[in-house]
Formats: structure tokens, sequence, C-alpha cells
């Protein structure tokens, strides 16, 4: 056990020399998370305002204009532009100038005078299938608004069923702890890879392999004494971006603190371990670096850090269980913006270190084999 | 010119001797197309609600019905006995809904019974968007059941979704895929290209030879350049299987905006390899620009409009976000030159200053005669 010891720490020393004059590495480690961490947390925000609208009142009745007002008035529009023709709104919409249009028709007043339903015309670019149904949104609301105040709407009217919506855990709907969250973990993890596949092939290439090969240290105290410092580093990374997201965008953290830890380590050794795993098959640092930028893209998109699991496609849904980054995903979330209880996260921390366990283990055999 | 080529040609060799290159540079693109095109998606679909229906009534199950037909939720059972917070809490479902008891006799009476929805906010772009459709399932159930006397006069939408009718997420996702994939593997090559240089000492060959820096710059991009039109033709015919691409009626907007999106990319990743020297870095570096930021600052994700002005002109360094609108214009829209002319210029600026940046970094440091 001392042997071990000693040959580990003069290991780890010598490892932690070599990251000592390649301070490009920490700083690249250390700065570049925080930064985007930052810039995704204000940047990130899928809520759509200022929907530029453009109107078309053939009417041109009080009536008509009493409907214009009431949308205009609606924060969520900004009305760039007014048309005399639909043809006009319609060459607008092609050349991006406009999000969507309404058209209120010649005998919109005539209608609802006479106690007809009135017909608007709405056109909306929904190329962005996202922000069209929410502007399908504000508009029926602020239809209903406008329905209301002048006495027609069914839903107000006395009796009707009525919904509330509570939202738990973030009763504000901040935008940033989804994202800062999500982009928390990926950062650790693929990062974990990277650096690893890197260091893994490096002596490989330089021709120093061997060396090491003939000193008495057995390749899994090798291994253990190289992941080592970069283990540190990411984990130190993971609570500089916890630290980040809790004083810049208030996250809270209501959950159990050993939970993140916990996975938080799992989740640097799975990486770790993917990172090693690729090098070893590959023969040379170039191949290493782009099998693992491979990999990463994946395991990015599947973890639904950057968006919901329930979205997509079941077989895509089934192959995220294969991903262990969605797993750290939920814990992270789990703790931090929620307060989900153990009995909730187990299964999400068994299959993160059953992943940490098995990629460790197969890297730590495929590096022996070399 | 000829010089330019003979630099092109040793890449070219060295490119072709690395069987593994060549097989991620075909496979790469199309897992990633289908990738970012199914994968991302912010609009709401089989969102698990766990219902409480405490009424039990004729009309509470009516009331349900309209949530089961909804393609947005999928009714999923709780645990007997577990309170709504704690079903949401263990992660059994993302909303709740409480139909009280006595909800039939109350909606009959007209008394207004309130039913509630409690959400997990984690999500909180999910939660808005259930809230709203809460809302408009409840309101075609008043019209439907015509409890609280609907009035007959109102005014009513009638909309036209254009562009896109079927409010299809793969369409959206799918073209902005064609702009993640191919920033991806040109910048990749570019970087690992320009930094194995300097790791394994050769660029001082690249130094003291009687190359411009230009001719050096330009040579060993122009070949990552041919396989990013490779990659474009792959990633096209996969788009027209799979994500319903149809040629655009003028094909040279996306060819011209194509070849200098790859020229932006290559060059962003050659000049992180001369800056930084060593792989690794180099990697990371496109990892950021080429990889995380483009995903979620370009537009793919989110509308660039959404972002604050303040942080705004990180998009607009991306050449993904003008890349994006392009793709975007020309296979949904149609559109021709016209709408594309302010992204494509933007392309043609960020191009000129990434090969810029690349001759500065090689011309500081070659041999003058």
């Amino acid at each position: 056990m001392r042997a071990f010891l000693r040959r580990y720490l003069a290991l780890t020393t010598k490892e932690v020399q070599q990251l000592r004059r390649n301070r490009g590495l920490v700083i690249q480690l250390l700065i570049p998370p925080t930064v985007v961490l930052v810039i995704f947390g204000y940047a990130l925000n899928p809520k759509v305002r200022d929907l530029r609208l453009g109107l078309v009142d053939e009417s041109l009745t009080p009536q008509s204009r009493n409907f214009i007002n009431s949308l205009s008035e609606n924060v969520n529009f900004a009305v760039t532009q007014r048309f005399a023709r639909v043809e006009e709104a319609e060459a607008a919409m092609n050349h991006l100038k406009l999000d969507l249009f309404v058209v209120i028709p010649v005998e919109f007043a005539r209608s609802l005078g006479r106690g007809q339903t009135a017909e608007v015309q709405v056109v909306i670019d929904a190329v962005d299938a996202n922000t069209a149904q929410i502007a399908q949104g504000y508009l029926q609301r602020a239809l209903n608004d406008y329905n209301a105040a002048n006495g027609f709407d069914p839903a107000v009217a006395t009796g009707a069923v009525e919904v509330r919506s509570a939202y738990l855990y973030n009763p504000g709907l901040e935008t940033s702890w989804f994202y800062v969250t999500g982009i928390m973990s990926i950062l650790m993890f693929i990062n974990a890879s990277l650096v690893a596949s890197a260091l893994a092939v490096k002596e490989k290439e330089t021709g120093t392999i061997e060396q090491l090969l003939m000193t008495p240290a057995q390749t899994g105290e090798m291994l253990l004494a190289k992941t080592s410092p970069v283990f540190v580093l990411l984990m130190v990374v993971l609570f500089i971006a916890l630290g980040v997201a809790m004083l810049i965008f208030d996250l809270p953290f209501h959950g159990a603190f050993w939970l993140f830890v916990v996975s938080g380590i799992c989740a640097a050794l799975a990486g770790i371990g993917i990172g090693v795993m690729l090098a070893t098959v590959s023969k040379s640092q170039q191949q290493a670096q782009l099998l693992t930028f491979f990999v990463n893209p994946p395991i990015t998109l599947l973890s639904g850090a950057s968006s919901p699991i329930e979205n997509m496609p079941m077989i895509f849904q089934m192959l995220s269980y294969l991903d262990p980054l969605r797993y750290l995903v939920t814990i992270v979330r789990g703790v931090t913006v929620k307060d989900a209880p153990f009995s909730a996260l187990w299964p999400n921390l068994a299959a993160l270190s059953a992943f940490a366990v098995v990629l460790f283990s197969i890297s730590a055999w495929r590096f022996r084999k070399q | 010119m000829k010089r330019i080529l003979a630099q092109a040609n040793k890449e070219w060799m060295l490119f072709r001797r690395d069987k593994l290159l060549i097989v991620l540079a075909v496979l790469m693109p199309l897992v990633l197309m289908i990738l970012y095109g199914f994968s991302q998606s912010l609009r709401l679909r089989n969102v698990r609600l766990l219902v409480y229906d405490y009424d039990n009534t004729p009309l509470s199950r009516s009331y349900l019905e309209g949530y089961g037909a909804a393609l947005d939720f999928r009714i999923t059972a709780h645990e007997p006995g577990e309170s709504p917070e704690r079903a949401i809490n263990n992660g059994r479902g993302r909303a709740a809904l409480i139909i009280p008891a006595n909800f039939q006799r109350d909606a009959l009476r007209g008394v207004g019974p309130t039913i509630q929805l409690m959400v997990d906010g984690t999500d909180s772009n999910a939660a808005t968007a259930l809230g709203t459709i809460a809302q408009a399932i409840n309101l075609s159930f008043s019209q439907r059941t015509s409890i609280g006397r609907p009035a007959p006069k109102l005014a009513r939408l009638d909309q036209r979704l254009w562009f896109n009718p079927g409010l299809s997420n793969p369409v959206f996702f799918g073209t902005g895929a064609l702009g993640m994939v191919l920033v991806l593997f040109p910048a990749l090559l570019g970087a690992l290209a320009t930094a194995r240089e300097y790791e394994l000492g050769t660029i001082i060959q690249a130094y003291a030879s009687s190359l411009t820096a230009a001719q050096w710059v330009l040579g060993k991009g122009l070949l990552y350049i041919l396989i990013g039109l490779v990659e474009l033709v792959i990633c096209f015919l996969l788009g027209v299987a799979v994500f319903s691409y149809r040629l655009p009626s003028d094909p040279t907007v996306l060819l011209v905006a194509t070849v200098l999106y790859l020229f932006s990319g290559v060059f962003y990743g050659m000049a992180l390899g001369n800056a930084s020297g060593n792989q690794s870095s180099a990697i990371q570096g496109v990892q950021l620009g080429a990889f995380l930021l483009s995903l979620l600052l370009s537009g793919f994700l989110f509308p660039v409009r959404n972002i604050p002005p303040g942080i705004r002109w990180i998009s607009y360094i991306l050449p993904a976000t003008h890349y994006v609108k392009v793709v975007r214009n020309s296979l949904l829209r149609d559109a021709g030159w016209m709408t594309s002319l302010r992204p494509m210029a933007a392309l043609w600026i960020l191009a000129v200053l990434f090969l810029l940046w690349n001759v500065l970094q090689m011309r500081k440091m070659q041999f003058k005669d």
C-alpha cells in the first residue's frame, strides 16, 4: 500500500508539473466555462417579445380602431406598420419585415353590429414553430381581452370554468435557471472527455510512453495519476460554475449538497473514462480529439440540457438513456431549483455511477492493453 | 495560384492517409444533421400530466377528455395518496390538474368552479406554454358545453400560418442543422491542420518557404472548403429525404453563402490553431465557438432578437447566425437574393476578417527576404 502511495504521488507530481507548464490548458479549463455560463445565462431566453405586427384595416370604423388599440396596447406586439392593402403586407412579410399581420375585413363593424361573429384574419410567419405558437397564444389573449372589454367574452361571462396556473419551484418563471444548470453540466462533462483524451494519448505521440512503461508503476496507477489533476480541475470548474450561478443568477439550492458533489464526481469520472477510452483506440492525438469531438455533440444534444427530452421522438428518448450527461442534468436541476427527494433522484445517481464505474474500468483495461 | 494548389495538394495527401478522418468526414454530418433536426425542439409534446379528479362526474371526465385529446399532454397515473406537489417533486409528471369536488354541480349552477393547474417551473418556457395551452383547452370546453352562456357575437381569429403551416419543428431545426453541421467539421479540420504543424515543428518549413502568408493560408484552407462542399451535397440529400428540403428557385444564393460560410469556418479554425499552437487548446476553442456558441446563440434555437442588446453582438460575429438566416430564407421561404443581402454581406466580411487574422499571424513569423 505504501509503495502504491509513493508511486502514485510521484507520478501525480510529474503530471501536476506538466500541467503547470501547460498554463494555457489550466486557464482554458477555468476561464471560458465561467464566461460562457454568464453569457448564456443572460442571453438564452425563449420568451418572445416585441413581435413585429403589421395592420391592414379595411374596415376603417370606430370598432376596428378600438380593436387595433387593444392590440397595440399589448406589450408583446410592436406595431411596425399599417398597410392600405393586403398585398403590401404580404410583400412586407416576404421581405422579413413582419412576424405577423392582422387583416380587419370591411364587414367587421357591420357583423359586430348585427350581433354576428366577426372574423379577423391573421397571418403568422411560422418558420419558427415555437415563436409562431407563442404569437398565437398572445393574439388569442389579446382577443379575449378585447371581447371581455366589449362584453362578448364567454370565458369571463359569469359561471364559466376557470383554470388557474401555479408555477412550482420557479414562480417568477426565471428562464436563466434552466439554462445555467444545463450549461454547467455540459461544460464539465465535455471538457472532461476532451482534456482526458488529449492527455492519455500525448505520451504515446511523443514516445515517452516507453519510459513510463519501464517504471515499476502499474498501468492502473499511471492512469489514476494522469487523471487526478484533471479531475481536481474539473471539480473546481463545477464549483466555480455553481458559485457564479448562485451569485449572478440567484440560482437557489434547495436540495442535498452531497448529491450534487457525488453526481459531479461520477460525471467527471465518466467523462474522463470516455476520453481515455477514445484515446486508446486512436493512433494519434489528432484522431483521439476528433473522436471525442464526434462523441460530444450527441451527448450534449440528447441530454435534455438545451431542450426538453419529452419533445424528442421516441427513438431519441430511448437513446438518451445511454447518455450519462442526461442523469447529471436531472440531478443538478433536481437539487438546485427543486428540492427533489433522494427517492426520486437515486435511479439517476445509480445510472450515473454505473456509467462512471464501467467507463472508467474499460478505459483502465484498454490503457493497460497498450 | 500554382503554389496555392501545390499546398492544397500536400494537404490532400495528408488527409487521404488518415482513414478515420475520411470516415468521420462523411459520417459526422449525417449523424449530426439527424440529431440537430430531431432532438432540438421547444414545442411541447407528450407532457406528463397528473390528474386529480376529486369530482369524478360525467362533466369532470368530459373536461379531462379535452386534455387527453390534446397532443401536448399525456395523462399519467399518480401513486394513491400522493399529493400533487410530491408527485411533481418526484418527477412523476410535469404538471398536475386538480378538479375540485362538486365541480359538476357548481358548473351547472353557474357558480364557476376553479380548476387548478400546478406546473413544474424548472423549465420556464415549457411552464409558460403549458399555462397557455391549458387556457385554450379550458376556453374550448366552455364553448363546447355552453356553460356560462357564451355570447353569440364576438370577434374571432382566422389564422393562417405561412411557410410552415404544420408548425413542424423538424422543418425549422432541420434547415438550421445545415448551418450547424457545416461549420463544425471544416473548423475542426482547419484547427487541427495548423495546430499539428506547430506541434510537429514543421511550421518552420512554412516560415522558411517562399510561399507568402496568404498563399499558405489559402492553400491549406482550400482542401477543407472542398470537403465542406462535399458535405453540403451529402447533407442536402439527407435534407431532401428527411426534412423535406426543396431545391430553391434560385440556388445560387445558398451556394454562394455556403462557400463564404465554409471560408469563415475553416479560417476561424486555422486561426485558433495558429494562436494556440497545440491541438487540444485549438479544439477546445472550436468546441466553444463552432459548437456551443453556434448552437445556442445563432438563432438556431431561439430568435436572436430575444438576446439582450448588450450581448447581441456575440451573435453577430458568429458566421452561423447569418448563414442560418440565409438557409431558412432560401429553403423555407424560397426568397431570392434581395432578402439575403445583409446576412450575405456579413458572411463576406467575417470570411475576410478571419482570413486576414490568419495572414497576420503567419506574416509575423515569416522570414523576410
